[in-house]
């Protein structure tokens, strides 16, 4: 009897576990509004960067070119960036970022003679891009190889960041005191190619970190919060070994942290700081934290070995919300995840590129479920020992559909189109290779 | 091998036949003894100079019939002809005074003698003479820029840092000596930069193979520069002024008394403003919003003063020791930095300084111990220190002002200080080093040469900013021996000489890391020592070959290596590189070929015409290992051996005179630097495979016309008209070839003017005449038009 009851509340279970994906999917299905806005006739502009001395290094520049949405999700389409690309300004890898249309890509050259300077390209189709009559450069704010993201506020402002070499102080009696360096961050009006604002201040950390070592080193990937008065900006830290004023390779980590100033003033930094995750915050060379559809802000961690990626939240009075607990370890049953990009892609949905231990670095795409705190690897991607997303800077966000290129290094690849709702996977356009050269994104 | 065998099949057949030798004395008419005339056997490369008595002697002549030609400054060149049938000919000479002393001419045979010597032994070789150049307004480094393939890369003017290309070999495998010893031994104060010409006796520039002598582990070349010897009494003295409130100024004196006590010194002390005007797409201030301003300005922390003395006290030409001298050599430089790697961002108030105190002791003896051993030692302890001090916070724009953000206010530079963080750094070196070389003459044909060379190094660096760190800095030193030998040989009566050496080389390098640990709750200082030992062989041949008198062939060859650096198998946290012990050295094996002619004399026309085809090939090049995912805050990585490059390509040189009026040379150098790293992890061919490497000029062209009048304004005077340009070809700067140089040929002017008595010459140059943007570097301009004149002092005897 009692056996029975337990098979019919299983069975139960079962069926209204049934009934609500049902009614989700069929929610969904109703809903004919796509997800994110659509722009037709966009461009999808693909980058590739080259190798300079060592296969996969990307610092011998970096190449465009760009076709139409039907030629991308077209698997019986080529393309080849290095053969027909049109190279854009810098001499690494270039930190491109586009405008939300595809319209307009915004670079800002990374190193080299004219290192930091920032030009918009006008997408054109093919390798046919119009360089901005104007440049501006940021060098001297934010230094020749600058982080910078533009923000989502209608393609308007993009933002750099930049710490001076962290300089250690002492007290009057040589005692270590603490460890900082001058933070910079800085606004660019995108549509008039002009700077528009900057601050610089030193950030202290609380007075008991600061003594065993803690410090910025870095800070990262600005994103504005819902309400556009804030900007929480990633960090990237180090610690110092007070006896003996090295920096330790290994040391045990904070809680992650983000610097907030007031926007648009770039005043008033404050650090935030989460008691879930200890990564760092910055990312690498694109967005790490987005406003999702509930208003709060996701943020990825990384160089965290010991925990591996976590997504962290950020509610709207931007503090840390610490009840919300979502490791990929976890979620992905794997250890020391790392996620090297990622993107919201609308309705709690987002895509990350990552690796994890034992994986020899290869790389691997994710569909993140931020509401549920579930994570999953995409299957239908042609996996290769030598995809490697440690470069990787961008997709292309466009109604319900998201973007990916995937090229092993050294090997062909394709476009991925993704059907955000479903997470259908579609394979798109080939993109054609060379030896030791790599796609790092789609803008 | 086997043309080795067939060298050594020869060598027998020469050896065996009959041999004898030329002695004579040579004298001028009037019984006075012909010191310095020059005795040639023709149609052979043997010759002698007569000695103070006038006495000569040449060896190992076959059984024949032969033409001595005998020529002096002093005199009417004579031939001679004799029979040479016995075991020892004597001949003596009486040459015919001339009334009209052809000075240039003497200058002309001297020359020859020892420059000849090294051309002919086979190395591919520049022995650069230093004489002309002296009186005039001329720099080390541009007479070294001015000879074929050998490319001088500066970054900006007078002091300014410089990098040597030799046939398409650059930076650390390129090795520069002062007499034989590393230049680093001297420090940065006493180099290249500083050493004026008139000090200098000649530089060689060995490219590819290097002698034995010179021991040391140079992949790509060598750069000797051989100070002056001479020890005549002599007192010689110059000062130059010119742009750019340039001021060069050098002296250097020689006495010497019949016991044999020497007393040499000399002095040097340059200064520039190198306040020359810069402009072009690298120049601009960037205004508060970001945009570009640009302008022509002038360079405004540029400044570079060095000055340096020598002095060598001892005996020469005495019967214990040819050399026997003890020398103390002090140097010191000031050097401001304008920009880093390119002129976009330029700075204020970074610079470097650096002295060094250097004894040496040098001993030379032919006949040592038994006859025919030659023994030389030099040894060289200094202690040199050097100071980089950048510490100005702000960014400042092309006018020297600092630079203004949007509110006004002066923006703090985003590294902390100019080019870095804020540093007083100092390093401090403890050198000493030494070369012997034993030098055992069998008989005319047979030549053992054996060389030492050893080098310890010892360095101690802090930061005055970062006193808490430097406290736990590792201290590093270095222990470099290379053994080598070698066996010479000439056959053919001195038609064909060859070389082939061996080369042994060791490091040994130690560091030792301060750093605490925590014992039963207490704080313990302790040293880590860690220790690494490689060793490497290595060897070459150069020999060359006398087709008929006056067309030499020659051909060299080495397997020549570059042995890790300490901060390569140590690892620097400075530059997150991490230690490798296991690094094997680079290696490269190098090939030289080339065929000269002449010199050819028709009527009053003479010339000599060269050309040589060259190829690198250097594999396990040490490169930083690549990671993506690097954190650059606490990950690091090691460097390990990877790369591999080739450069292949070929020089051509010609010199013509005319009746020792007109003098005319020039040169070409064109050569293919290619990338060599054929595969990917997964066998594909790279696309840069074979490709040429970017931001490497590899053209060039130099030229030099001189044209001498005698008598001109006053009796025995003497101008010469100087013309010199120098074009280097354009090339891409990055591999997308997105930006190009653009060909650049600058011409310089000169003239200089002997007063009669050759007491007084002076001289004046105008250099780059058109004002041409001209570029060492990529983004960097050097120098434009420019002007200068020069005062020299020479008294020969006293």
């Amino acid at each position: 009897m009692k056996k029975s009851t337990l098979k019919l509340l299983a069975c139960g279970l079962v069926l209204t576990t049934f009934a609500l994906t049902v009614s989700c999917s069929s929610d969904d299905n109703k809903n004919t509004d796509p997800v994110n806005p659509v722009t037709d006739g966009r461009w999808i502009t693909v980058a590739g960067a080259l190798m300079q001395t060592a296969p996969g290094d990307g610092n011998g520049g970096t190449k465009v070119y760009s076709v139409s949405k039907q030629d991308a999700k077209n698997p019986e389409f080529s393309i080849d960036v290095y053969e027909k690309g049109t190279p854009v300004q810098s001499s690494r890898t270039a930190r491109l970022q586009s405008s939300v249309d595809g319209s307009t890509l915004f670079n800002i050259t990374y190193t080299g003679a004219n290192g930091g300077e920032f030009m918009t390209y006008k997408v054109n189709g093919a390798a046919n891009f119009t360089q901005s009559g104007t440049t501006v450069s940021i060098a001297q704010y934010a230094g020749t190889s600058p982080r910078w993201v533009k923000l989502f506020d209608g393609d308007k402002t993009g933002v750099a960041v930049n710490v001076t070499a962290p300089v250690i102080v002492q007290d009057a009696n040589n005692a270590y005191k603490y460890t900082r360096g001058t933070a910079t961050v800085l606004a660019v009006d995108l549509q008039n190619i002009l700077i528009s604002g900057f601050k610089q201040y030193e950030i202290a950390l609380s007075a008991e970190e600061e003594l065993k070592g803690h410090h910025i080193f870095r800070l990262d990937a600005p994103t504005l919060n819902k309400a556009g008065n804030k900007l929480i900006i990633g960090t990237w830290m180090r610690k110092t070994n007070p006896a003996t004023g090295e920096n330790e390779a290994t040391f045990e980590r904070l809680g992650s942290k983000s610097i907030v100033v007031d926007y648009p003033s770039l005043a008033n930094p404050q650090v935030i700081t989460s008691t879930v995750g200890f990564g760092d915050t910055s990312g690498y060379r694109s967005f790490n934290s987005f406003v999702g559809t509930d208003g709060n802000i996701y943020q990825a961690t990384q160089r965290d070995a010991k925990n591996g990626s976590y997504i962290l939240k950020i509610n709207q009075s931007n503090q840390y919300d610490n009840s919300y607990n979502f490791s990929l370890d976890t979620a992905l049953g794997v250890k020391g995840s790392y996620i090297d990009a990622w993107r919201y892609a609308g309705n709690g949905i987002a895509y990350a590129v990552y690796t994890h231990d034992g994986a020899n670095g290869q790389g691997f795409v994710a569909r993140l479920d931020l509401n549920a705190k579930t994570a999953k690897k995409v299957e239908g991607i042609a996996y290769d020992a030598d995809l490697d997303f440690g470069q990787y800077q961008g997709f292309v966000v466009d109604g319900n559909e998201l973007y990916i290129a995937v090229t092993p290094v050294g090997k062909e690849g394709n476009i991925y189109v993704i059907d955000i709702p479903t997470g259908a996977v579609t394979k798109g356009a080939k993109l054609l290779n060379k030896a030791g050269n790599h796609y790092i994104g789609v803008f | 091998m086997r043309f080795i065998a067939f060298v050594f099949l020869f060598v027998h057949l020469s050896v065996w036949s009959q041999k004898g030798n030329v002695t004579g004395k040579v004298t001028f008419s009037s019984n006075e003894t012909a010191f310095g005339a020059s005795i040639l056997v023709l149609g052979t490369q043997k010759f002698a100079v007569a000695d103070n008595n006038g006495e000569f002697e040449i060896k190992g002549l076959s059984y024949g019939e032969y033409t001595l030609e005998i020529s002096s400054f002093e005199a009417k060149t004579k031939t001679v002809k004799f029979h040479l049938n016995r075991p020892s000919h004597n001949i003596n000479i009486a040459l015919e005074k001339t009334n009209d002393p052809k000075i240039l001419k003497e200058v002309l045979v001297q020359k020859t003698t020892v420059k000849k010597e090294i051309m002919e032994k086979g190395f591919s070789v520049n022995v650069i003479e230093t004489q002309e150049a002296a009186k005039r307004n001329i720099q080390t480094n541009d007479l070294l820029s001015q000879s074929a393939g050998v490319r001088v890369r500066q970054n900006g003017g007078l002091g300014s840092s410089v990098n040597y290309n030799l046939n398409g070999m650059s930076g650390n495998s390129i090795r520069i000596f002062i007499d034989g010893i590393p230049i680093s031994t001297y420090g940065s104060s006493f180099n290249l930069n500083s050493i004026p010409p008139a000090l200098i006796e000649r530089i060689e520039v060995y490219k590819g193979v290097i002698p034995a002598h010179l021991a040391d582990d140079a992949l790509g070349g060598a750069i000797n520069l051989i100070l002056k010897k001479g020890a005549k009494n002599s007192l010689s003295a110059s000062v130059s002024y010119g742009s750019f409130n340039t001021v060069q100024s050098n002296f250097n004196t020689t006495y010497r008394d019949k016991s044999g006590f020497t007393l040499k010194g000399s002095g040097f002390y340059n200064y520039s403003d190198n306040d020359y005007e810069v402009w072009g797409k690298f120049v601009y201030n960037i205004l508060p919003n970001g945009r570009y301003n640009y302008v022509r300005a002038k360079r405004f922390n540029d400044a570079y003063r060095s000055y340096g003395g020598r002095v060598e006290a001892g005996f020469t030409d005495v019967k214990w020791a040819d050399t026997f001298l003890i020398g103390f050599n002090v140097s010191d430089d000031f050097n401001e930095i304008q920009h880093g790697q390119s002129m976009t961002k330029p700075y204020k108030g970074r610079f470097s300084e650096a002295d060094a105190q250097v004894i040496s002791v040098n001993y030379a003896k032919k006949d040592f111990i038994v006859k025919g051993l030659e023994f030389t030692v030099n040894s060289v302890f200094s202690q040199r220190n050097e100071v980089v001090n950048d510490t100005v916070r702000w960014n400042y724009n092309w006018f020297g002002e600092k630079a203004l953000g949007l509110y006004g206010d002066p923006i703090l530079s985003p590294t902390g200080a100019q080019q870095g963080a804020r540093t007083i750094q100092h390093l401090d070196s403890k050198i000493f080093s030494t070369r012997g070389g034993l030098n055992y003459t069998l008989n005319d044909n047979h030549k053992i040469v054996f060389s030492s060379m050893l080098y310890t190094f010892g360095r101690n660096q802090f930061d005055e900013l970062s006193p808490l760190e430097s406290s736990f800095l590792p201290t590093r030193n270095l222990f470099k021996n290379v053994l080598s030998l070698a066996y010479e040989l000439e056959a053919f009566d001195s038609k064909l000489r060859t070389n082939i050496f061996g080369k042994r080389y060791e490091q040994q390098t130690e560091q030792r890391d301060p750093s605490i640990i925590t014992e039963n709750g207490q704080n313990k200082y302790i040293e880590v020592i860690s220790k690494n030992t490689t060793s490497f062989y290595g060897y070459g041949i150069a020999t060359s070959y006398f087709v008929v008198p006056k067309v030499m062939a020659s051909l060299s060859a080495e397997k020549a290596i570059r042995l890790p650096s300490e901060n390569e198998i140590f690892g620097n946290p400075g530059e997150n590189l991490t230690g490798n012990n296991s690094l094997k050295p680079e290696q490269s094996d190098n090939l030289n070929v080339g065929l000269r002619f002449g010199p050819y004399k028709i009527d009053n026309h003479k010339f000599t015409v060269g050309g040589s085809g060259f190829w690198r090939n250097s594999k396990d090049k040490i490169v930083r290992q690549f990671s993506n995912r690097l954190n650059e805050a606490l990950q690091t990585s090691p460097a390990v051996n990877l790369g591999n490059a080739q450069s292949i390509g070929y020089e051509a040189a010609l010199e013509y005179s005319y009746n020792s009026k007109l003098f005319v040379s020039m040169n070409m150098s064109k050569f293919n630097s290619l990338f060599k790293d054929k595969y990917d992890n997964n066998g594909n061919i790279l696309p840069y495979y074979n490709q040429q490497l970017p931001n490497e000029p590899y053209f060039t062209v130099n030229g030099n016309v001189q044209y001498n009048f005698k008598n001109i304004v006053q009796k025995n005077s003497e101008l010469n008209l100087y013309y010199n340009f120098g074009y280097v070809g354009e090339f891409y700067t990055t591999w997308l070839e997105i930006d190009k140089t653009t060909a650049q040929f600058p011409h310089d002017l000169g003239l200089s003017y002997t007063f009669p008595g050759k007491k007084f010459i002076v001289s004046f140059d105008a250099k780059n005449i058109t004002d041409e943007q001209v570029y060492d570097n990529f983004a960097v301009q050097k120098p434009g038009r420019a002007f200068y004149m020069k005062l020299n002092y020479i008294i020969n005897k006293f």
